[in-house]
């Protein structure tokens, strides 16, 4: 199974684990009705949506309610760290959390222990407690944004408020270099779909793709737009794609269906989602094509 | 995070405990005192929602210092993008959009840490003005940094507005 763990703001949502289904705009698990705005809602929505178009099982979540003190976040690490050997998930993906690095410290600890590891994704709150726990090796893909690089590239930073000033507007083109610099440090996995107005994906030091078109810069300014992406790279990666064609198929997806839904910096992230089977429709086979015709 | 004197100190721990934040009394290192020796360990991340706590119950520190020297300050540029109708203003991780006519905020993107979601929902629709700000709502650094973009797309929209 596929498993996606992480808060939602709803703050007295408790701990709640079940398979996800969408009910018109919003997400329902175990009886629970989350909105699939930005954050873990969006990613989960992303998710869905792709392993219904291929027909695969729905994600299963792992939510809590926190608006920001880590209440949900504390319920949802103890709760990883204490079962995930007998949750075995083959995909593991974490997202919004309070970033605590002593909590994921000791859920990778238990993920040692896992007769099978699972695909391990990270985004948001939990990419930065990976990052400043120093275990981003612990993990096969970062989805971070142009500032969350700077942050996994600058050493000392523990969070992306604190990078160094010449690191925040780094030009694009700078991509590369900065994620030489995050592996060096040890703020990088293997591998790392970086997004911006051009997207990265590098797998130790190699650029293996670069995508920039469609071109919509919009995409930056709509709250959630990062989170389908990485929702789409659990799902992609779940249905059987490696890691770096799921990741380059993920940043096609989401800017095709961007264009597809004519944004502008008003629109909400479920209209990109709801683009997604179309999208898959008409270029999924041809992308997948392209892969293994090259 | 210094303190004039133990007492401070103590009074601290015991409003952060209280408040369910995990802390712990410690010495600090030789290269940041400042004040009494006891010194409270707490997680930079959380630093907005630990000050609001100690001023709402009138607990006095000197300052908060991270360990890290080369870290120490806050990052406090921002980047901004004109989408004609719309501006994007971009702090560290976070990004808020308004609309240049009407001052409303029609976008938030960015961020990681739990509380921004939440604060997504509360200030989505809502006036630049009349927003709930991040540094009262929100407990976190991703809070702190859309409250820097805040304040700069106020200063945008009332420059625009008196022009």
């Amino acid at each position: 199974m596929m498993l996606i763990a992480g808060t939602v703001p709803i703050a007295d949502l408790p701990l709640t684990i079940g398979t996800v289904r969408a009910e018109g705009e919003l997400l329902v698990v175990d009886g629970y009705r989350i909105p699939r705005t930005q954050g873990t809602g969006a990613m989960i929505g992303a998710a869905l949506a792709t392993t219904e178009y291929l027909k695969l099982e729905s994600p299963q979540v792992l939510i809590a309610g926190d608006t920001g003190r880590g209440t949900g976040t504390q319920k949802i690490y103890q709760h990883l760290t204490q079962r995930i050997a007998k949750l075995a998930p083959r995909v593991l993906a974490l997202h919004y959390c309070l970033p605590n690095m002593g909590l994921m410290r000791r859920l990778c600890e238990a993920i040692d222990r896992c007769p099978k590891r699972p695909v391990m994704i990270a985004d948001a709150g939990s990419m930065y407690a990976a990052k400043a726990g120093r275990l981003a090796r612990e993990f096969d893909i970062f989805t971070p944004d142009a500032s969350e690089l700077a942050f996994l590239s600058d050493r000392n930073a523990t969070h992306p408020a604190y990078i160094s000033r010449h690191l925040f507007n780094t030009d694009i083109a700078q991509t590369p270099k900065l994620v030489e610099e995050a592996h060096k440090n040890g703020g990088a996995p293997e591998i790392i779909l970086a997004k911006g107005s051009t997207d990265y994906v590098i797998r130790d030091g190699e650029i293996l793709a670069t995508i920039a078109e469609p071109d919509v810069p919009e995409l930056e300014a709509i709250g959630g737009t990062g989170d389908t992406i990485t929702g789409l790279v659990a799902a992609l990666a779940y249905a059987g794609l490696e890691l770096q064609e799921a990741a380059i198929v993920a940043a096609r997806t989401n800017r095709t269906a961007g264009k597809l839904a004519g944004v502008s910096p008003v629109s909400k992230v479920g209209e990109i989602i709801d683009q997604f089977n179309v999208v898959f429709k008409a270029f999924l086979q041809e992308w997948r094509g392209r892969r293994e015709a090259g | 995070m210094l303190f004039q004197d133990v007492q401070d100190a103590m009074r601290g721990e015991r409003v952060l405990k209280k408040a369910r934040y995990t802390v712990r009394l410690v010495a600090p290192p030789p290269e940041l005192r400042r004040g009494c020796d006891l010194a409270l360990e707490i997680d930079v991340v959380e630093q907005p929602g630990i000050e609001r706590a100690l001023k709402e119950n009138d607990a006095a520190y000197i300052e908060i210092a991270p360990l890290k020297k080369e870290s120490a300050e806050l990052l406090d540029i921002v980047g901004v993008t004109d989408f004609g109708r719309w501006v994007m203003v971009k702090a560290a991780n976070m990004k808020l959009t308004f609309d240049k006519e009407s001052g409303v905020i029609v976008n938030i993107s960015g961020g990681g840490c739990p509380d921004i979601p939440y604060l997504h929902a509360e200030m989505i629709d809502k006036q630049l003005k009349e927003a709930p700000r991040p540094r009262d709502a929100g407990f976190t650094l991703c809070a702190r940094m859309l409250d820097r973009a805040l304040e700069e797309a106020l200063a945008i929209w009332e420059g625009g507005e008196k022009a």
